[in-house]
């Protein structure tokens, strides 16, 4: 069963980010360096990405000549997808103790940020796609 | 540049979605299928991937322990992410351009959903850059 781990954050905790110090960054950088390898070396990883920081994200729609119409205003409250990780697993619970893992990367002084990790299965294949 | 087009509705949008007619969910899935065949034709399309309905999903965070503490208690105002396209292309607008197509995708009776979708880069990637700690540093900051 694949599943998608996802980490998400309002526009507020990137500007937070920012702030931390380059231990804390390299810290939090060679956990998830760590966490991508045992991934791999367990023979469950599928994909994973990092996204650009909010700022440049855009909401785009179409018109009604088919041209699309973007916009970059978003509400405050607005949860934006920082990254994420698909995974390939015998069952749910194994998702669940793997984003766990996730959720303990460590944050500013080390401590374990305890982020909140969105779990979803994603549908195999997209054969209804024509993939 | 790599973008990454990413489709989110509230949870209502998607018991509305499952009570569309087969041929209104016919004729929407034709329309994704093309657009999906012309992004392989013209080498732009990376990855897509369609997610489970967020009635299963949930939220997982790390106890001390390492174990998972679970909850799928999510306020109605959420959005949960339905699905996403990868797209390698020349230029900002060009990914603008498929994501409006895919917005333009018909729904009920055949008139365009007009769902918004999210145009997104990514960060340079710290496990793909080299090991030197300056440029995982940067790579971090630009996540």
């Amino acid at each position: 069963m694949k599943f998608i781990l996802m980490m998400t954050g309002k526009m507020a905790d990137w500007d937070e980010y920012t702030k931390w110090s380059k231990e804390d960054l390299e810290r939090n950088v060679t956990f998830m360096r760590a966490f991508s390898k045992e991934l791999k070396d367990s023979g469950v990883f599928v994909a994973t990405e990092g996204l650009a920081a909010p700022g440049e994200a855009k909401i785009v729609r179409a018109g009604k000549d088919g041209e699309p119409i973007t916009d970059g205003v978003f509400p405050e409250s607005k949860e934006f997808l920082a990254g994420y990780w698909i995974i390939d697993v015998e069952s749910p619970e194994q998702a669940y103790k793997i984003a766990a893992r996730a959720s303990t990367a460590p944050g500013p002084g080390g401590k374990p940020g305890r982020m909140p990790i969105e779990v979803r299965q994603v549908l195999s294949g997209h054969a209804d796609l024509g993939l | 540049m790599k973008y990454i087009l990413l489709m989110s509705g509230m949870k209502v949008g998607v018991e509305s979605y499952l009570a569309w007619s087969q041929k209104d969910r016919d004729a929407h899935m034709a329309v994704l299928q093309r657009i999906a065949r012309e992004l392989t034709a013209s080498g732009e399309f990376v990855a897509t991937q369609g997610l489970a309905v967020p009635q299963e999903a949930k939220v997982v965070r790390g106890e001390k322990s390492a174990m998972p503490v679970t909850d799928g208690v999510f306020p109605e105002s959420k959005e949960f992410l339905l699905g996403y396209w990868i797209v390698d292309v020349a230029t900002p607008e060009r990914a603008y351009a498929i994501a409006g197509r895919i917005s333009a995708a018909p729904g009920p009776g055949g008139v365009p959903t007009n769902v918004p979708i999210e145009v997104r880069g990514f960060a340079s990637y710290p496990e793909v850059a080299s090991s030197s700690s300056e440029e995982i540093t940067r790579g971090a900051k630009r996540i």
